[in-house]
């Protein structure tokens, strides 16, 4: 290998295929069978990729997106455009045609790699509002080749039959630039889905990367016994979203872990069944979303199975809350009771989920509650939340592995500087993983990234016992009551959420005199609560409204208040009459929710938990 | 044009005296999307009935593939390379996914039973390039995630698309969709119009559909013919059959010259 500069995502994939050219480095299902690639494949399709670029004239610090599903093209395009020094920008599949607008003209994107009919019936909607882009290439060719007759457009094979007739023509031109790079390059801009404003481009250097690269590597910092190449993923989430880069392209460079991809988003769960993953990364909407479904797959089964899962899930709330109390650790009594229940409940449902051979497992992203993690944990997965935003490369701190604090989010990475502004409250972090600011938006840099090198994280908190941090909610979101209190409105939210029948709850209080939220259902397992009560209903609506619907929430409020004092409390509650949506504008494209937009459009809703006559509310009984 | 695919001439078709289908004529041609329209009653499903060889018509021929099927036993014309979906769907509903789609390649199989309970190399290859064939259709219709479960548990417009598919299995030179929305909710006609639309563009396969939907008819249809009473009343594009006074008068009865006009109006 010759001397560079500094080592890079390519560089180290081109490593791994020279000294392992045949192991498996990714497989993705197809027709119903595992299709395996190899690292020197891996390498070979990037370069096709970058060859490609070169002919279409990309140039050093030129941006390209990409638009998909995880699927093999991703990393072979994300690859392949760091391999020429140009820059990837990630496009979620569910952003709507303005969104893609958006970042498309904002990141000044000169290649577009959209997956199939779906991503480019969106760019020829704004096909006319992109001056910078000069080709649409296309991965999947169903229902658009000789049907739509853009001239940008592109098929895939022809796009690598362009890199293959380069390869030939310049076979050193890829190399030639690979070698070139610099710590300083632009290696993808991620754009964070702000739940104020327009998203913004996050300016991820090959340094950045390599920070998260060493972190992983270094052993402990995540995993421990440190990941290797005998560790299984399962790639899942939007990888345009940098906990997902994480967990699929940085681990797999890093450790060579390989990579599985889901025939489609929809076989997911089949997928982890058949490949058994052992590490995985869950958004907190992941993990309720699998608990939710374990209680409503087993009010189906038979008395037996019924009886033994509900004797083996007391145990198991039992462990939990026990490994909970000692970081993570069994102790003797609970080491015996899970032996047992393993071989009753626990293993047969651990597979089942397609948890079977998880050693380690996370959730970060968003705020878990406390009960989720504990569930998983109580039937032996081994549960870590951690805590990272794109701006500091996902890495600030993490629960590690037998010194976990249930309710925080762990201790310092290695190599991560965390302080705690006294007077905000704010967290800060420092490390060469911080970002290089934010794509042409030097205002918001500035107000992001102080003279000192400190990223502010827009999160307040505070330490426990000196070692681990806990969140108490993002800075912008904290209420101030009339009564001047501060509340942190996403622990009460959380709290309600970790209800199986409660989907999305939205606190509300801001300069009024009590708290009231808006509980939105979960409609699956309220659909079948109510199919099991005999209770007919049509829609999402119909069901929220019922009477007997109403009362369940009200006893989750009910429960969820006890666990807090008299001012967080939350006196009123409506029923949101509809699933919030990313494309109507409710959730960001992570499905967070958007306040603002939240406020705006259930209004009247709000209002009439603040009258006094609205029968629409709901009183709560203290 | 080309030849058509299917070709019918005069076909009457009565039952004990209740008379069905009058003089019907009607050619499709390949690559083409034939609708066929009607108030209930008109006759649209007895079309179908008498292609796939369940009524044998009293008069006129059916010409299909080359050969005319009138009174041909419904295997038979099946082999020729004619499939259809039902109104009602006809699956098996306790076989999963997979095996009620291999049953669509029963035609294809290749081989006789001596050679499948030996299980010689001929049975063996044939099945693994039948599953294989299946799975492109899985993959065609979006159905991955319901491979290996029955059918009978599946939601309905799940269940439709997979009656699509074995009726796709059997690779056919036209298929017949007798009202493949039937039931469906907004999302799932969506799916499959699109569906349908593939058919024709990817697939193509000529396709003869009864409808209720006119929507779907009208975006969809390359040409259509409207049915009244069991004849046929106006055959031509979606446009013209849609403002055809004839047409208008079989689905709101006899209406004065002014309110067809106005009719006609609002359609155009």
């Amino acid at each position: 290998m010759t001397a560079t500069a500094t080592n890079s995502l390519p560089l180290r994939i081109r490593n791994r295929a020279e000294e392992m050219p045949d192991r498996i480095a990714m497989r993705e299902k197809n027709y119903g069978l595992w299709e395996e690639t190899t690292w020197a494949d891996y390498w070979d399709r990037s370069t096709l990729v970058g060859h490609a670029l070169l002919a279409l004239g990309v140039e050093v610090g030129d941006r390209v997106a990409v638009h998909s599903e995880n699927r093999r093209e991703w990393l072979w395009s994300d690859v392949g455009i760091t391999a020429v020094r140009a820059a990837t920008v990630g496009l979620y599949p569910t952003n709507p045609a303005p969104e893609v607008l958006h970042v498309l003209r904002d990141s000044g994107a000169c290649v577009l790699i959209a997956e199939d009919q779906e991503q480019v019936d969106k760019y020829l909607e704004i096909a006319g509002d992109l001056p910078d882009l000069r080709t649409v290439v296309y991965i999947d060719p169903r229902g658009i080749h000789g049907r739509y007759d853009d001239p940008r457009l592109m098929p895939w094979d022809e796009f690598l039959a362009l890199g293959e007739q380069h390869r030939t023509d310049h076979p050193g031109a890829v190399t030639e630039r690979l070698e070139a790079v610099q710590p300083d390059d632009l290696a993808t801009l991620v754009y964070t889905s702000g739940t104020t404003g327009p998203p913004k481009g996050a300016m991820l250097s090959i340094s950045n990367i390599e920070f998260v690269i060493d972190t992983l590597q270094s052993g402990g910092a995540f995993v421990d016994p440190p990941a290797s190449d005998r560790d299984l993923v399962v790639s899942y989430l939007p990888l345009c979203h940098v906990a997902e880069r994480v967990f699929t392209t940085w681990f797999n460079a890093a450790v060579g872990s390989q990579v599985n991809f889901a025939e489609s988003i929809e076989t997911v769960q089949q997928a982890l069944r058949e490949v058994q993953p052992t590490l995985l990364f869950g958004v907190p909407r992941i993990w309720e979303k699998i608990a939710a479904g374990v209680h409503i797959r087993m009010s189906g089964a038979s008395w037996f199975k019924r009886k033994n899962f509900d004797f083996w899930m007391k145990r198991a709330a039992w462990i939990g809350r026990t490994l909970v109390e000692n970081q993570g650790n069994h102790t003797a009594a609970t080491k015996a009771v899970y032996a047992i229940g393993w071989v009753c409940l626990y293993r047969p449902l651990r597979e089942r989920l397609g948890l079977g051979k998880v050693r380690y497992a996370a959730s970060g992203a968003a705020p878990i509650a406390p009960e989720v993690l504990e569930f998983f944990m109580g039937i032996g997965i081994p549960m870590h939340e951690v805590y990272g935003m794109t701006e500091n490369s996902a890495i600030a701190t993490a629960n590690m592995a037998g010194r976990v604090k249930v309710g925080t989010v762990g201790e310092p990475q290695v190599g991560a500087e965390i302080r705690i502004d006294d007077e905000t409250g704010e967290i800060l972090t420092r490390h060469a993983g911080t970002f290089a600011g934010y794509w042409n938006n030097p205002e918001a840099t500035a107000k992001t990234i102080d003279s000192d090198g400190w990223l502010h994280t827009g999160d307040v908190g505070e330490w426990v016992d000196g070692t681990h941090i806990k969140i108490t909610d993002r800075i912008k979101d904290i209420i101030i009551t009339a009564g001047g209190k501060n509340i942190s409105p996403s622990e009460i939210e959380n709290s309600l959420k970790a209800s199986p029948y409660i989907k999305e709850a939205i606190v509300i209080g801001d300069r009024r005199k009590y708290l009231t939220a808006l509980v939105g259902i979960e409609l699956d397992t309220v659909g079948n609560w109510a199919q099991e009560r005999k209770l007919g209903f049509t829609t999402y609506r119909d069901l929220s409204e019922k009477p007997e619907v109403i009362a369940l929430v009200q006893s989750i409020v009910d429960e969820t208040n006890r666990k807090f004092a008299s001012v967080e409390t939350i006196k009123r509650f409506a029923m949101l009459p509809k699933e919030l949506d990313h494309e109507e504008g409710e959730l960001t494209a992570t499905q967070k929710i958007k306040r603002s937009a939240i406020n705006e459009r259930f209004a009247d809703a709000i209002e009439g938990l603040y009258s006094d006559t609205d029968r629409a509310a709901h009183e709560v009984k203290a | 044009m080309s030849e058509p695919v299917v070709s019918v001439r005069g076909v009457d078709l009565s039952f004990s005296g209740v008379k069905a289908l009058q003089g019907v004529d009607f050619d499709v041609f390949d690559n083409e999307l034939f609708a066929v329209i009607g108030p209930n009653g008109a006759g649209k499903t007895s079309i179908f009935n008498v292609l796939s060889g369940v009524y044998r018509p009293q008069q006129g021929t059916v010409d299909f593939a080359g050969t005319d099927i009138r009174g041909m036993r419904p295997h038979k014309i099946a082999n020729l390379g004619m499939a259809r979906t039902f109104q009602n769907i006809e699956l098996f509903e306790n076989l999963d996914v997979v095996d009620n789609l291999m049953l669509g390649r029963h035609a294809h199989l290749g081989y006789g039973w001596p050679s499948a309970v030996a299980w010689l190399g001929k049975a063996k290859r044939a099945e693994v390039a039948n599953r294989r064939r299946v799975e492109e259709i899985i993959d065609f219709l979006e159905i991955e995630g319901y491979r290996q479960l029955p059918v009978g548990m599946l939601p309905y417009g799940i269940q439709k698309r997979i009656e699509l598919g074995r009726a796709l299995a059997m690779e056919p030179k036209l298929l017949l969709l007798d009202e493949p929305v039937a039931g469906m909710n907004g999302e799932e006609t969506e799916d499959m119009a699109r569906f349908i639309l593939d058919i024709r563009n990817e697939l193509h396969i000529p396709m003869i559909l009864v409808e209720h939907d006119m929507g779907l008819v009208m975006d969809l249809a390359d040409r259509v013919m409207a049915m009244d009473f069991g004849k046929p009343v106006a055959t031509g594009t979606p446009h013209e059959v849609q403002s055809h006074p004839d047409v208008i008068r079989a689905y709101l009865g006899p209406v004065d010259d002014a309110t067809l006009a106005e009719v006609q109006g609002e359609l155009a």
